[in-house]
């Protein structure tokens, strides 16, 4: 364990990640973990800083929690999660006396909100609309084909549907005709439903401390859902300084002082950025871990040095390698999805296991043989990395596993 | 692998994989122990790749000793280097999913880098990780010449020519002379013993067979060693010198004269007397004897003394009929427990001829049947493995082991009674094997087995003689109900189980070296250590041999002389050696006696005076490990020898400085 800086500030970690832990272990921050109970006894037999709390219950005593670490000295609290980003608000404006951070946070959690705050704040977004139930939806559909003039019997162009409040792919469904709609479950309603932009979809990783950026990368995916890597193709990252401005719009309209933003954007062939939406904790598909493949540096320690009161800039200069030069590679990772409908057992295929660019994958042999059926684009079986110097051969290797079987 | 791959396209793979197993290590390096898990996998991924590349197995042994200190093996069965067994290697390499494949290999190079003296781990030494080493290559042969099977291959893919590399890499290091050499020495040590169970001497001795047959190697000296080996089991006679298998063999001797039939007969024996391995052909000569009328050769072929001669005349039809029932190819040798038993002269006592003839005809409950077809198959019946167990049992007392099970105090019993009570021991395997049931009583109250749960030996043993296989899952629960009876007595059980459990010879009186309560060295341990001489050590007991084997404790220690646990033996007899050494002859359920309990205490099997199954040790260092004996409370008229309290003193030191270093008796 690193000896921790009493100079340096004492952050709590709202959820629980097992290589988050791991990171602040080898950082001088204090840290406390704030987690469910079932994480409690394994917290304890290996002594890591723990207190209990339940995130899903709201009631008169959710303040507590905030009033609890203001008096163990904690200085900030920092989201793992989507469901802990407001938890985080709000402890944040009791610490740090900001009652700010509190609704900032709502913004982040509510798509429909946060995209007209960012309309507002002059940034280009899609054409979007609440929707309440399955009508509302159809209707979105209609009017999207018609404005862009279709006819009965043209292929619709596709509509978005996402849940107000989940992270990444969940509650993420694609609809092309009124069919589709009849497959949302209740419970993903209320939703936004956007038009679909014919784009270029990519994520961006945005280290932010006094309002300025002090670290970008661009996430490039390959197939949504299925793979990303980073850093980016030179093709992409040529559009890199309209990246930064657009993010520097984001920390305006958004009013982000410090901390970590994951926004997601579509540029378009002529070289508009759309603005889809933005999560303030670290993002899925194991990104941070890409990021530290890439860089070498961990990206939970940069996410804590971002939330610190007590980070100064030098260390923070001394900390970020620079942006695409300083990568030793391009890292990238794929989520499997069994293609058949029956399988037996997990067997990587042989073209990854002898390509050099393979690392290693966290597949489990499978349960039973029957696949359950997908929805929206559901979650993944697990991911298989992949690490190595050239960004097209590894993008063109990602797309690849696309059309593999790793379940048979 | 593809022998027209570019070198240059192989060295940038290599390359690549090197980096990324780099980056792997160093994660894992960096990782807290809760952490661990999440890091150990791609470094066994990239490992296992790494072994299948060119060079690869070279790379891995150079980032052994840094896997090993990364913690790699943390939390698995391989964490502790020194608790390894060789033997449990070649059913991981056969059957572990690839992953622990992968473990097993990088363990091996990790041992590898012990043994060269460039890395070290707590708790095994130079010598151990050459030893085990030695005995994983030994046991594993079949990889040093590709003869891995089509299914492993399936199984394993490009991982298995890693494994055939990794065997020729280990190979190139410890040298196959050595290990042939060791391998054969260590057959001998264990042959020396004379255990009843040698099937996997018997494996090992087929394997170097094989090996010599294709031909491997310069192995200079260790040949003359293993021809006996080789020879002791496949051509032990003019007539089967060539191994021409068992209807050939028949044939011949079919058309022999008397004299070149005899010679058979004394080919046979010695062979078996010397090496203590019986070969298949044995067992088919004998039965050919029986059905060709030629019987008067039996004792030549036997190799009787004067004894044995007169225990085969006196009960000519008893052994006859048990030759003809219970000695096949299959169960061959059993033909030395049955000699041995025509030697020990027990067929003298009144009860063991009927009791025999009992076991014959018994046939084995349905329980007692799927136990043994379980351990043995059916090559043949259950009746007759149990018969032939039942017949090496009594013939070597203390070739009884206790297999790989935890149940030390059955098998200590079983070889006690063989050894002074064999005909209540052939009545608890006729109530065993028959009702599924043994009585015994426990301070006036009756304990059956078929009416008490499992004990440690949940499991059917597998790997142990017949006998066992039968009666050490009921002796088991016995042993713990009546453990369960002394549950709240604030001292050691063993007070009362060790008489009641094993016979009315037991010594009444009961000494232990350790206080229970605090678990600590007694503070009168001198005071321990005098009773001890003054009951066993001639010198001090007024010349008394040791009259019936007494059950005694002992705190087993490894070889760096750390306590390990407390295991049952038997006390047999005191007595002095070639050097006028006065030692400790014991009996030790393990299945090899031979240990080393660290400090210089070295237990010897051969050499000092042992009969065969015999351990012995010095008597003072015995007595630096004992902690629990029994004697008779009858005091000795002894008390004018002085005892040697100097000797006392360096006792005790051993002690402390082994079992009892964390058990220093408190100071009052």
């Amino acid at each position: 364990m690193t000896p921790k800086n009493p100079d340096k500030g004492y952050v709590a970690i709202l959820g629980w990640s097992v290589n988050a832990i791991n990171a602040l272990e080898n950082f001088d921050r204090r840290y406390v973990i704030v987690a469910p109970s079932w994480a409690e006894e394994y917290a304890k037999e290996h002594s890591i800083p723990f207190i209990s709390w339940n995130f899903e219950q709201l009631n008169e005593c959710s303040m507590e929690i905030a009033e609890q670490l203001k008096k163990e000295g904690v200085d900030v609290a920092i989201p793992l999660f989507e469901e802990t980003v407001e938890w985080a608000g709000a402890i944040n404006s009791v610490l740090l006396n900001n009652p700010r951070f509190m609704g900032q946070s709502l913004l982040f959690r509510d798509k429909a909100m946060m995209k007209r705050r960012a309309q507002l704040g002059g940034i280009r977004v899609g054409i979007f609309e609440e929707a309440h139930d399955r009508d509302d939806v159809i209707h979105f559909l209609k009017r999207v084909n018609q404005a862009l003039l279709k006819l009965d019997g043209d292929p619709n162009d596709p509509i978005h549907l996402k849940a107000f409040n989940k992270a990444g792919c969940l509650g993420h469904y694609v609809i092309r005709t009124p069919d589709d709609v009849a497959n949302i479950p209740d419970e993903e309603f209320p939703a936004l439903v956007e038009s679909h932009l014919d784009g270029w979809e990519f994520a961006v990783e945005a280290f932010i401390k006094n309002r300025k950026i002090h670290f970008l990368n661009i996430s490039e995916y390959v197939t949504l859902g299925y793979s990303v890597f980073v850093p980016a193709t030179p093709d992409l990252e040529k559009w890199r300084p309209q990246v930064v401005a657009e993010i520097e719009k984001l920390i305006e309209t958004f009013d982000i002082d410090f901390g970590f933003i994951h926004p997601e954007y579509f540029v378009t062939s002529d070289g508009k950025m759309y603005f889809g939406e933005v999560a303030y904790r670290p993002p899925g598909f194991n990104a941070f871990e890409l990021i530290e493949r890439a860089y070498g540096f961990s990206a939970y320690q940069a996410l804590v040095m971002m939330f610190d009161p007590k980070t100064t800039d030098e260390e923070i200069k001394a900390f970020f390698p620079r942006e695409v030069v300083d990568a030793k590679g391009h890292a990238g990772c794929f989520g499997v999805y069994p293609r058949r409908r029956v399988i037996s057992e997990l067997k990587i295929p042989e073209a990854t296991e002898n390509d050099s660019y393979f690392e290693f994958h966290e597949l489990q042999s499978p349960m039973q043989n029957k696949v359950p059926k997908r929805s929206a684009f559901g979650t993944h079986w697990g991911l298989v990395y992949f690490f190595g110097e050239d960004p097209y051969r590894l993008r063109d290797l990602l797309k690849a596993q696309e059309e593999l079987d790793y379940y048979i | 692998m593809n022998a027209n791959a570019e070198p240059a396209a192989t060295n940038e793979q290599t390359r690549l994989l090197q980096e990324k197993l780099e980056h792997a290590i160093g994660q894992l390096e960096q990782a807290s122990s809760f952490a661990r898990l999440n890091f150990q996998s791609p470094v066994l991924e990239l490992a296992g790749r790494m072994l299948a590349q060119p060079g690869g197995i070279q790379q891995l042994y150079a980032l052994a000793p840094r896997l090993d200190d990364a913690e790699l093996f943390d939390g698995t069965d391989w964490a502790e280097p020194g608790a390894l067994l060789p033997s449990l290697v070649h059913n991981t390499l056969e059957q572990g999913s690839k992953s622990l494949v992968i473990l097993e290999c990088l363990s091996e190079l990790r041992l590898l880098a012990i043994a060269k003296g460039v890395h070290k781990h707590e708790g095994i030494s130079v010598e151990q990780a050459r030893h085990f080493l030695t005995q994983v290559l030994a046991l594993n042969l079949s990889y040093q010449f590709g003869l891995a099977n089509e299914t492993q291959r399936t199984r394993l893919g490009r991982l298995g020519d890693g494994l055939q590399a990794l065997f020729r890499y280990l190979l190139e290091h410890i040298g196959f002379e050595n290990i042939l050499g060791s391998l054969i020495e260590e057959i001998w040590r264990i042959l020396a013993q004379r255990p009843i169970q040698v099937d996997g001497v018997k494996t090992m001795v087929t394997q170097i067979a094989l090996t010599l047959t294709e031909g491997v190697g310069n192995i200079g000296e260790a040949l003359l060693g293993s021809d006996r080996l080789i020879s002791a089991l496949f051509s032990p006679t003019q007539g089967c010198l060539d191994d021409p298998g068992m209807e050939v063999y028949l044939l011949r001797l079919e058309v022999m004269d008397f004299p070149t039939l005899q010679r058979e007969a004394y080919g046979f024996s010695r062979a078996m007397l010397d090496v203590g391995l019986v070969s298949d052909y044995h067992a088919g000569y004998l039965r050919w004897l029986l059905q060709h009328e030629q019987s008067q050769l039996i004792p030549d072929a036997l190799g009787l003394s004067s004894t044995g001669l007169d225990a085969l005349r006196t009960y000519q039809d008893l052994i006859h009929k048990l030759i003809e029932e219970a000695i096949h190819p299959q169960t061959a040798q059993t033909v030395y427990g049955l000699a041995m038993l025509l030697e020990r002269g027990i067929l003298y006592s009144p009860p063991i001829a009927p009791g025999l003839w009992r076991q014959l005809n018994l046939q084995p409950s349905a329980q007692a049947k799927t136990a043994l077809q379980t351990a043995y198959g059916d090559e043949v019946t259950p009746r007759v493995r149990l018969l032939a167990g039942v017949i090496s049992v009594l013939g070597q007392p203390l070739g009884v082991g206790q297999g790989n099970n935890p149940t030390c105090q059955s098998a200590r019993a079983i070889s006690m009674w063989s050894y002074n009570d064999p005909d209540f021991l052939l009545h608890l395997i006729a109530q065993a094997a028959r009702f599924d049931n043994i009585q015994m009583n426990f301070e006036g109250q009756l304990i059956a087995s078929a009416e008490l749960p499992p004990g440690l030996a949940s499991d059917i043993p597998l790997d142990t003689d017949p006998v066992s296989i039968v009666l050490v899952p009921h002796l088991d629960r016995v042993y713990h109900a009546m453990g369960e009876a002394c549950v709240g007595r604030g001292e050691d059980p063993h007070r009362w189980i060790n008489p009641e459990f094993h016979g009315w010879w037991v010594g009444r009186e009961f000494f232990i070296a350790v206080d229970v309560a605090t678990g600590k060295m007694k503070q009168d341990y001198t005071h321990y250590l005098a009773q001890f001489y003054r009951s066993y050590h001639p010198l001090y007991n007024g010349n008394q041999p040791v009259i019936h084997p007494q059950p005694a404790g002992i705190a087993v220690t490894d070889s760096n002389a750390q306590f390990v646990g407390w295991h049952a033996i038997t006390l047999l007899r005191v007595a002095l050696d070639q050097g006028e050494v006065m030692r400790v002859y014991f009996y030790n359920p393990n299945n090899d006696s031979g240990q080393d309990w660290g400090n210089g205490v070295v237990v010897s099997t051969h050499g000092h005076g042992e009969r065969f199954g015999e351990a012995s040790l010095p008597f003072p260092e015995l007595a630096s490990r004992l902690y629990i004996f029994h004697d008779e409370s009858i005091p000795m008229q002894t008390d004018m020898i002085e005892l040697p309290t100097e000797e006392f003193d360096q006792v005790q030191d051993m002690a402390l400085k082994s079992w009892a270093a964390l058990r220093h008796p408190t100071v009052a």
